[in-house]
């Protein structure tokens, strides 16, 4: 795998330049540019934010007069903010957050976006998944671009993986490389019934190369005895998987807590792609996006402590 | 061959249907399958009443159910395949609809006009409620134009990508304004209908009552589109056919109003059809690999608990996953899908509903005078692979026909999870 530098540089040839054609910050091809050493372990994790999350009553500019003037009802104040400085600070359900950010483990980009923003969720969802403005083609997303760019060697596991609905995010569609969708490990699974001389006999017949069968054979039997292998590394690691962390009770937890289990089964995947639904929020906000933000804030806490 | 025929021009056949189409010549075994039956509309009768039951309870996901049903019970498979191929080719998903009785008719329509005319087809769609849900087209204004359907419209009903400028797009959508669903069913609002006259592909008119549509099937590229997708969907997954292929096919299209069926048959009686260039090579989809495993056991099992299988397999009927369908081919095969490919065919087979020919999998070979199990396991590798398996592989499975322990029948259930498992068995 590459370096996070190498991964910044490549989004940035391909990615942001495309937006406009406007050249990669300087910042970054610097980042890119300078040496730092290797990080082989390193997995990226995104948790996608579906629906439109309020990004400024996450990070709270609470002192900014502007702010409170154009959000009466919403405006959340300096009384109720988790304080980051004197002029921004955490909406009051991230504790998680924020003590990760006391113990120098997070880290917030501001003002990440594109010119001109548009309003409409598809599009505007389309756009930040390809970095395509419209009139352009968008068959592949930054990440898929990444992935196809990089080819790097993941011992014949998937290099991403989406865990969640059966819906691949655009972000991962790519020309080569394939991210699975899994809802669950079970699934990662081969249900024998128990029956050893059943699972014995399919690894034997799957496991034989298919020489003379054309590509697209080939293509199902490779993967199929990689499917195979990954499910049995995954089984093996969840009789060993323990942890003393106690993940909350929802889908991003356990989603995450999944992720955790993979890392932990040594799967070669350097991303994952996870989703928390439900910030289309237009009434009763405020409720609702508490609510969110606090699982958010709680299952991330969870994963990084695991 | 005859399996191979019976494979892509619908959903596999069983021992007995083979046995007589091997009697005939192969064109006349694909006029039938094209023309369908001329009686016994049971299945048909009994489908509509099931379908009844299932609107009366307005759940959308409980069509997929009815449909799964009737691709148990279908004497008329070929529209039943083609009719799948339109819901991928004209997505529109129950998901964001919401509204079972648009999707079934959605469903009707399709299912009229699978192996019609294509171009009435766009007509209908372009009025679909369901469509309309789906593509946010609800209301049109004159001052706004909803440039989506007349997007989707070129890109991924009629033309395919890069055939029409943005311009075109622009242009179009005001053709489209003032259509309108009102109380669920299509409305022309003409206080909203932008009358103007519009400039597309160089054509300056004012384009009335969706004239726009016939404009732009009258665009080359159009059948080449739709021609090129019917080959993909029949005869190969890849590589990418080539225009020598095509272009005889769109001319067809062409020179006989957008009859598809007529398209159909003639793919299907071609050399190349039968050729080393099409067995084998599509990979099934989950509703093959499902409804093919069972109606080649003459079975059936729970329609709802399959439904809710294909949607685990990533092909949910009535909920594809975006505007563009399924892929289809290598799309369906990674990971977690080949496992859970494998795992479902396991609980298909271990399922206590499923039924082979009203009885269970001994007596169903039983009364076709197989008993062995190295015939069991030929008649099984007969019946549904398109490849031939590796030697030692049909002698490992006829050694777990034989000692796999349990009845009978449960010793054949094994087996066919083992041979379902095979990288074989993914391809149709």
């Amino acid at each position: 795998m590459s370096t996070r530098r190498e991964f910044l540089a490549t989004l940035g040839s391909s990615a942001i330049v495309s937006i406009g054609a406007v050249t990669p910050p300087a910042f970054l091809l610097k980042a890119a540019a300078a040496e730092a050493k290797e990080e082989p372990e390193t997995v990226l994790v995104i948790i996608q934010l579906s629906g439109g999350n309020d990004g400024l009553n996450t990070v709270v500019p609470y002192s900014d007069d502007t702010y409170r003037r154009d959000r009466p009802a919403l405006a959340i104040g300096a009384d109720r903010v988790l304080k980051i400085d004197d002029e921004c600070g955490f909406h009051p359900s991230l504790r998680g957050m924020a003590d990760l950010f006391e113990s120098g483990k997070l880290a917030i980009v501001h003002g990440v976006g594109y010119p001109n923003p548009n309003r409409s969720h598809f599009e505007s969802m389309d756009i930040w998944h390809t970095c395509q403005r419209k009139g352009s083609p968008r068959s592949t997303g930054w990440l898929g671009r990444y992935l196809d760019a990089s080819q790097t060697g993941s011992g014949g596991d998937a290099p991403a993986l989406h865990l969640g609905g059966d819906k691949q995010p655009l972000a991962l569609a790519a020309e080569q490389v394939r991210s699975p969708t899994i809802g669950s490990l079970d699934r990662f699974r081969l249900h024998d019934g128990g029956d050893t001389q059943l699972r014995e006999t399919i690894e034997e017949l799957v496991g034989q190369s298919r020489e003379g069968g054309g590509d697209l054979l080939r293509f199902i039997q490779t993967s199929s005895k990689a499917a195979l292998k990954a499910g049995r590394r995954i089984e093996a690691a969840r009789r060993g998987y323990q942890t003393p962390i106690d993940y909350p009770q929802n889908r991003l937890a356990e989603n995450l807590h999944t992720v955790a289990q993979l890392i932990d089964a040594g799967l070669g995947t350097r991303v994952y792609y996870l989703e928390l639904a439900g910030f289309d929020t237009h009434s009763q906000q405020a409720g609702a996006h508490a609510a969110l933000l606090n699982e958010l804030g709680g299952g991330v806490s969870a994963f990084l402590q695991d | 061959m005859a399996a191979h025929l019976f494979r892509r021009a619908g959903f596999a056949a069983n021992i007995d249907q083979l046995d007589q189409a091997v009697e005939q010549e192969p064109a006349d075994v694909v006029k039938r399958l094209v023309i369908g039956p001329s009686e016994s509309k049971e299945a048909e009768r009994e489908s509509a009443e099931f379908a009844q039951a299932i609107l009366a309870s307005g759940d959308p996901k409980q069509l997929s159910a009815w449909w799964v049903y009737t691709l148990f019970r279908t004497e008329y498979p070929l529209q039943e395949k083609m009719t799948l191929f339109w819901h991928g080719h004209f997505a529109t998903s129950a998901e964001k609809v919401q509204d079972a009785n648009a999707m079934y008719s959605q469903n009707q329509m399709l299912r009229r006009f699978a192996l019609g005319d294509f171009s009435a087809m766009a007509h209908e769609i372009s009025r679909d409620p369901a469509m309309l849900i789906y593509l946010d087209s609800v209301t049109n204004r004159k001052a706004h134009p909803n440039e989506n359907f007349a997007r989707e419209l070129m890109e991924l009903f009629c033309l395919g990508e890069g055939h029409y400028s943005e311009r075109d797009v622009q242009e179009l959508a005001r053709c489209f304004t003032g259509w309108e669903i009102r109380h669920g069913r299509f409305r022309f609002n003409r206080y909203q209908h932008d009358s103007g006259d519009k400039s597309i592909f160089g054509k300056t008119d004012r384009f009335p009552d969706g004239s726009a549509i016939d404009l732009v099937l009258q665009r080359p590229a159009a059948p080449r589109f739709i021609a090129g997708k019917l080959v993909r969907y029949l005869v190969f997954d890849e590589p990418v056919a080539s225009r020598a292929l095509i272009d005889p096919l769109a001319q067809q299209l062409r020179e006989q109003a957008w009859d598809i069926g007529a398209v159909v048959d003639r793919i299907l009686a071609s050399n190349l059809f039968f050729s080393d260039h099409a067995v084998g090579r599509k990979v099934r989809s989950p509703v093959d690999l499902t409804i093919g495993l069972l109606r080649s056991l003459g079975g059936s099992t729970n329609a709802q608990r399959l439904a809710g299988e294909l949607v685990f397999l990533g092909q949910g009927l009535f909920y594809p996953p975006n505007v563009k369908g399924w892929d289809g081919g290598r799309a369906w095969i990674n990971a977690s899908m080949l496992l859970g490919r494998a795992n479902v065919v396991g609980r298909l087979l271990r399922d206590k509903t499923t039924r082979y020919g009203r009885g269970d999998l001994e007596s169903y070979f039983r009364n076709m005078g197989i008993r062995s199990a190295a015939d069991v396991v030929h008649a099984l590798c007969e019946l549904m692979l398109a490849v031939p398996l590796p030697k030692d592989a049909r002698e490992r499975l006829t050694a777990l026909a034989e000692h796999g322990g349990g009845n009978p029948s449960q010793r054949i259930a094994k087996t066919i999870h083992a041979l379902a498992t095979l990288p074989e068995f993914q391809l149709g």
